[in-house]
């Protein structure tokens, strides 16, 4: 009787050791795409991964840019159960490296040559001095201007060439009824435009010292007083009820021809196409304008999380092969309305806009003018960034002088440090 | 038979304990515990995730050199003063005006108590439509000839902290009058006869006996409104989401991005401190005399 019984126990542990093939293994991903087109293109991923043999798990956090998703991870680390993977923006997966919860992907990137595949400014957002820790999957540009093509041809303006004349063209719209730039009153938002203004008039090299090297006298420089005062000419391009309105209210404007521009990342490229709209003949996309044009990037990344069952770990190795497949890239960024994170992607089926970022970018990583957007922590760390984003938002809404906003960002850094 | 009673005896004894204790134990834990953690976390270096080092108070200076504090903890205090004065008086003014055996009283009081079944979030997201100079109030009036009419305190960061409690008192006004109504209904009728034919007037009886009688009321009344001006945060978020340019921030909202956003737990944790730090400072004296007063009256 008990030998049979223990027959029996074994046989049903050997049963349900044998059951969950691949196939069952599903990798748990948090992350915070939310967004129809974000989603259609995660399921590109997914779908990638279960030709590998493994199920993907959703665990989408929406919110706050993030922010939610991150209270929901730290959450999970403390009760010891993390997620699989989790998407990271700017140095939220180098600090989890840091902390010492991420895997290293060193053999499979050293294997597949990913080091080479991707630009040398991306590199210190996947990989620190203890290897790699996180596959990128896209890149976004940040200092895009999105534009009324009709609205422009209408008043009689072209393609501004510097500030002023974006300044000045506003005026002329302004004439004609038209509200000249369409913006939200979030930080972010405003935060958006400012990181344009550091890399257009300061330069990138002004760029990489006030916003990456936090220097005290680039910060408090007469450049930097001027791009205060520019941001204040731009505060007159802007209406008046802009308060609490999102990024895609604004996107609105533009499209339906109430406002002429909008400074927003390519992801606004998606209500244009959504709305059946075809980059150059109904709206124009440049880069802001700049004698030196720079290209200020940000990433999603995916880190795989230490948990100790075999199986998960090979489901993390299959997604992060998945992630760094140059056919993944291709068609997960299409959807996406980004580049591929990958430099080696051919992008010549991409629509207009994404292909003049591709080649923009090749030629910013030569000039040494890629840079991380410093609005979404690709510049310094959230800490930081945050602080100008602070200063950004409050001079644009008050009547304070350059002066004191200089003053307030050196000592805000300061005090962050 | 003794020890029957004995026990029965001993069971009516220990049973409230019993009771009470597993609360007793959630409470200890869930609250107690957690702020002595929050003390000590707002001690250490912790950024993103705790640290369980000891650094002085260098998070609570560098808490108190941040401007964009000493804006949450002014818009606290006068958003608490004003949201409370203010909805206190109208809640009072409605329930005595409802308490004058008006017909449709219940339909009245369904109507004012209404707003308390909305969440902040609605509420808030509402009133931004509603305060946007572009769309709301102000577009209106304009439309209705009147064209130099301004009313856009939520684009004005000076103004819009009185934005959010306009929507507050919108909110709880309902609330508040329910509790006065309530009070109004317990008052003896007696004492009030007996005024009347002292010949006293009706505003004079209200000033002199009902409204010191609505004591306790008022202390609950106080007291719930009090939680929710700190507490809040929904509001915020949804009406101006700390804007413009951090305006209209308010300590919760602070704690919340320092902790999540700003990799500045540490910080965070010193502002929570301080949140606390206040309540006690107001609520305890204040429950102190009232709980004293009650004792004395028994």
């Amino acid at each position: 009787m008990n030998k049979f019984k223990s027959a029996f126990v074994a046989g049903l542990l050997v049963a349900a050791s044998s059951l969950p093939s691949h196939a069952e293994t599903k990798i748990e991903v948090l992350h915070h795409w939310v967004s129809e087109s974000e989603v259609a293109a995660l399921n590109v991923i997914r779908n990638a991964l279960a030709e590998k043999g493994f199920g993907w798990q959703d665990s989408a956090v929406g919110g706050m840019s993030g922010a939610n998703a991150q209270q929901a991870l730290r959450t999970r680390l403390a009760a010891g159960n993390p997620p699989a993977a989790m998407q990271f923006l700017g140095y939220e997966g180098l600090d989890w490296a840091s902390e010492g919860v991420l895997r290293n992907m060193n053999d499979m990137a050293t294997a597949n040559g990913w080091q080479k595949a991707i630009a040398p400014q991306v590199l210190p957002f996947v990989e620190s001095n203890d290897g790699f820790f996180a596959v990128p999957i896209n890149m976004h540009r940040q200092n895009w201007v999105w534009a009324n093509k009709k609205v422009f041809d209408k008043v009689g303006i072209e393609q501004p060439q510097s500030w002023e004349d974006l300044i000045a063209d506003g005026k002329k719209l302004k004439e004609a009824g038209i509200i000249p730039l369409a913006i939200g009153d979030e930080p972010w938002q405003i935060q958006v435009v400012f990181d344009s203004l550091v890399a257009d008039i300061g330069g990138p090299e002004f760029y990489k010292k006030a916003m990456v090297d936090l220097d005290d006298d680039a910060l408090s420089s007469d450049t930097m007083k001027h791009i205060f005062d520019t941001l204040r000419e731009v505060r007159g391009l802007v209406d008046d009820g802009f308060n609490g309105r999102d990024w895609a209210v604004a996107t609105g404007m533009v499209i339906n021809g109430q406002a002429a521009m909008q400074v927003m990342g390519d992801w606004a490229k998606g209500e244009f196409l959504a709305k059946g709209l075809k980059p150059d003949t109904d709206f124009l996309c440049f880069a802001t304008p700049s004698k030196t044009p720079s290209f200020l990037f940000l990433i999603d990344s995916f880190g795989m999380f230490y948990i100790n069952d075999e199986n998960v770990t090979k489901g993390q190795d299959a997604l992060a092969q998945v992630i760094m497949d140059p056919k993944v890239q291709r068609d997960f960024n299409k959807i996406k309305g980004s580049i591929p994170a990958r430099s080696d992607v051919s992008v010549d089926d991409f629509d207009a806009c994404a292909q003049k970022g591709f080649k923009e970018r090749t030629e910013a990583i030569n000039d040494g003018a890629m840079l991380g957007a410093a609005t979404h922590g690709f510049a310094s760390q959230p800490q930081f960034a945050a602080v100008f984003g602070d200063v950004a938002a409050r001079f644009f809404v008050t009547e304070m002088s350059s002066d004191e906003a200089v003053e307030m960002l050196v000592d805000g850094i300061d005090n962050a440090r | 038979m003794f020890r029957n009673t004995h026990l029965t005896d001993r069971l009516a004894k220990w049973l409230p304990r019993l009771v009470l204790t597993p609360s007793m134990v959630m409470v200890l834990v869930g609250v107690y515990l957690f702020m002595v953690w929050t003390g000590w976390i707002s001690l250490s270096s912790s950024r993103m995730v705790p640290h369980y080092d000891f650094v002085g108070l260098e998070q609570y200076i560098r808490l108190w050199s941040t401007p964009r504090w000493h804006t949450a903890v002014i818009n606290l205090f006068l958003f608490s003063f004003l949201f409370l004065a203010i909805t206190v008086g109208t809640g009072l003014i409605i329930a005595i005006l409802l308490d004058q055996n008006i017909r449709a009283e219940g339909a009245l009081r369904a109507v004012y108590l209404y707003p308390m079944s909305l969440s902040f979030i609605v509420t808030g997201t509402a009133w931004k439509w509603i305060l946007n100079p572009d769309l709301g109030i102000e577009k209106v009036v304009r439309s209705l000839g009147w064209e130099s009419f301004v009313f856009d305190w939520i684009t004005r960061p000076n103004f819009a902290i009185y934005t959010i409690v306009i929507a507050a008192v919108w909110q709880s006004s309902g609330f508040a009058m329910a509790i006065f109504l309530a009070g109004l209904r317990g008052i003896d009728n007696s004492v009030i006869k007996a005024a009347q034919i002292e010949g006293a007037s009706l505003p004079k009886i209200y000033r002199s006996i009902i409204i010191p009688m609505l004591r306790p009321a008022f202390l609950s009344v106080i007291v719930l409104l009090s939680y929710i001006a700190i507490k809040n945060f929904d509001l915020v978020l949804a009406m101006t989401n700390g804007g413009p340019g951090s305006a209209t921030e308010v300590p919760s909202t602070f704690m919340f991005s320092a902790t999540f956003r700003r990799n500045q737990m540490g910080v965070g944790a010193a502002s929570a401190i301080m949140m606390l730090m206040t309540v006690a400072a107001i609520i305890i004296p204040y429950l102190y005399s009232e709980l004293k007063e009650s004792r004395h009256a028994d």
